[in-house]
């Protein structure tokens, strides 16, 4: 099936009634997670993850999708109206977003906001067509060596551009690691690490883990803030309108914030937040007037915010062409798809192409709502943030406690989320980013397996393991980014020394 | 202290991983057993365990959380401790009355009135029910009533 023949077919299955209704919610909810700070979509997509059991995959994905890239339009409302950022990929939109505020053109950033994140969602999902496939067609020539050296660089790469420590990060890796090898094994069906537990046999589930990181740790955090009530910064319809000089200013960074959006994206690593450092930066470097950044240049918005929607759209391509999550976010929607029995991977587009092309085809119609919710309705969407936050707080922690235990109506999975969401609350007093751990916990089994699998094809021979030419690529690569930098800085140092 | 604790924690969870690693079969390179891929884990896990405590114990302040005031800490722990609560009782008192006395007692400390908590705690609870087990067909545990 071509791309076009695709799109065509991905468009009957998005149109079903049932389709479109899970984008809607998708969307919706993606979008009013994004308004509220302190509940970010990876929580909010873990929390809703039991009510797609009983969906189709097709639809489950439609809708869990909804709510990540939604959540990148919704988050820049805050950020403009309040300097408050929706969350963590809407931090940079405040820099520029707030003092057009300021300056009476809220109306202005918002409309050229939500233009940019349609635009470059929908340049995204060109790029999934084209990049995800072709990707696919090439993954399915790898063998277990490969894809261990993806799994193995991507988690070095994870740990570099995850931001903070490289240290702390890798102790999180170990630490995923770890977690994701209680449990049966795979091969021989021994237990291992259980502690005589017969539930912990089926190992440690990563909606609970995730819910308790994202979903129990940040409200811990909010509830350390107590009662609190934001001021909300009233838009008129009629102050949407940007000027025509606005909209000239905005093209090329929307296009450029596209591109860089999406190419990050393809990259392990927190893409969305990380996409719009650099389109800011690019943005910058662009312009004949960097030092006005951050006193309410239209660019400082467009570019950044272009750029966390394009990557939501990258980061979909490892997960659909090779079945590798890099991210929280897209390791919930492989659990998602794991749940109803399908692998993601390069023969899911040929063998179930209304899943592919079905998911392809909501986002073009996804990005389409977000633009009639964030526009018309941004002043409806902003009396959200009147609902009181503690009762909101209150709310999303009861969701979490039976969220987890419906998922397999297991005490465990409770216990799993309270342990976890006091760890992660723990982690985010120490400014310790969690995402290395959740994503080694599920690419930790995968690269057990393919190791085990190359060690035993390779005859124990390591060097073959990583010579074979893909392998070895990917794994230098991997190397180049980690150890990398920290050379050229020692190297600089040597030099600048006499 | 928070910043010293935790990588020591670490560390010793790391210990015992690996004890416990060891004693799965190990096999051999070109036939790895169960414990093969464990042991490295563990022995990456205590590497960096130990460079995190070290650092942790060099310039522990560097990274020290800011410390919070009690009545901040009081909201924290209090919503630990009702969830660990909630986790302990929905067995023994079932769904529907822990939901409710969870959101009562969180939202009266998170700061709101006891009338409003009271309330909001019943209707969530009600509603909750309703939707996950009823409408759902969750089998929540409904208690000895």
């Amino acid at each position: 099936m071509g791309p076009l023949e695709g799109l065509a077919y991905g468009f009957s299955v998005a149109l079903l009634p049932s389709n479109l209704f899970a984008c809607f919610i998708g969307v919706l909810v993606g979008t009013i997670v994004g308004v509220l700070p302190g509940i970010g979509p990876v929580g909010a997509m873990a929390l809703l993850l039991p009510s797609t059991f009983a969906m189709h995959p097709a639809t489950a994905l439609i809708m869990l999708a909804g709510i990540y890239y939604g959540a990148m339009y919704g988050g820049s409302t805050t950020s403009i109206l309040l300097n408050v950022p929706g969350e963590a990929g809407s931090v940079v939109t405040l820099l520029d977003g707030y003092q057009m505020t300021r300056k009476g053109r809220a109306g202005a950033a918002l409309t050229i906001s939500a233009a940019g994140s349609f635009v470059a969602g929908t340049v995204g999902v060109v790029g999934i067509m084209l990049a995800a496939g072709w990707l696919a067609d090439v993954a399915i020539r790898f063998g277990p060596p490969e894809y261990f050296a993806i799994t193995l660089g991507g988690l070095l790469l994870l740990s570099r551009l995850s931001g903070g420590s490289i240290l702390h990060a890798f102790v999180m890796v170990a630490l995923g690691l770890a977690l994701g090898t209680v449990g049966m094994d795979s091969i021989s069906a021994l237990r291992r690490f259980t502690l005589g537990s017969v539930q912990l046999a089926q190992g440690i589930e990563l909606v609970p883990v995730i819910m308790g990181v994202y979903g129990v740790a940040e409200v811990l955090l909010l509830a350390e803030e107590g009662i609190a009530k934001a001021q909300i910064t009233s838009v008129k319809f009629r102050e949407l309108l940007p000027s025509p000089e606005e909209w000239r200013r905005s093209t090329m960074p929307i296009a450029r914030g596209s591109v860089v959006g999406f190419l990050t994206g393809l990259v392990p690593g927190p893409a969305a937040v990380l996409s719009t450092f650099i389109a800011y930066t690019v943005e910058k470097k662009m312009s004949k007037t960097p030092e006005k950044f951050g006193t309410g240049m239209i660019e400082g918005v467009a570019g950044p915010e272009a750029a966390n929607n394009g990557a939501t759209a990258g980061a979909m391509v490892p997960l659909l062409s090779l079945g590798i999550p890099f991210s929280p976010a897209t390791a919930i929607l492989l659990g998602a798809l794991v749940v109803h029995g399908l692998q993601p991977g390069p023969l899911m587009i040929s063998q179930r192409p209304e899943v592919f092309w079905g998911f392809v085809a909501s986002m073009y119609i996804g990005n389409v709502m977000l633009l009639i919710l964030n526009l018309p309705l941004v002043g409806v969407l902003v009396t959200v943030l009147r609902l009181p936050q503690h009762v909101l707080a209150t709310l999303v922690l009861l969701l979490c406690l039976v969220g987890a235990f419906s998922l397999s109506n297991s005490l465990l999975d409770l216990w799993v989320l309270v342990i976890f969401g006091v760890f992660g609350y723990a982690l985010r007093k120490l400014r310790v980013d969690p995402s290395p751990m959740v994503v080694a916990l599920v690419l930790g089994p995968m690269m057990e397996k393919t190791l085990r699998q190359a060690l035993f094809l390779t005859r124990g021979s390591v060097v073959d393991l990583v010579a074979r030419p893909l392998s070895a690529a990917i794994l230098l690569l991997a190397a180049v980014a980690l150890f990398g930098p920290p050379l050229v800085r020692l190297l600089r140092g040597r030099r600048e020394k006499p | 202290m928070l910043a010293r604790a935790v990588p020591l924690v670490l560390l010793v969870a790391a210990a015992v991983y690996l004890t416990l690693a060891l004693r799965l079969p190990f096999g051999a390179a070109a036939r790895p057993g169960a414990g093969f891929y464990p042991v490295i884990v563990a022995v990456f896990a205590i590497v960096v365990a130990l460079a995190a405590t070290a650092s942790a114990f060099r310039g522990a302040q560097r990274a020290e959380a800011v410390a919070l005031d009690a009545a901040a800490r009081r909201r924290v722990v209090i919503s630990v401790v009702a969830l660990v609560a909630f986790c302990l009782g929905l067995p023994w008192v079932g769904y529907p009355v822990a939901a409710c006395v969870f959101v009562t007692v969180v939202l009266r400390y998170l700061g709101g009135r006891w009338t409003t908590a009271l309330f909001t705690g019943a209707l969530s609870s009600a509603g909750s029910y309703g939707l996950f087990a009823v409408l759902l067909d969750v089998p929540l545990p409904r208690g000895p009533w």
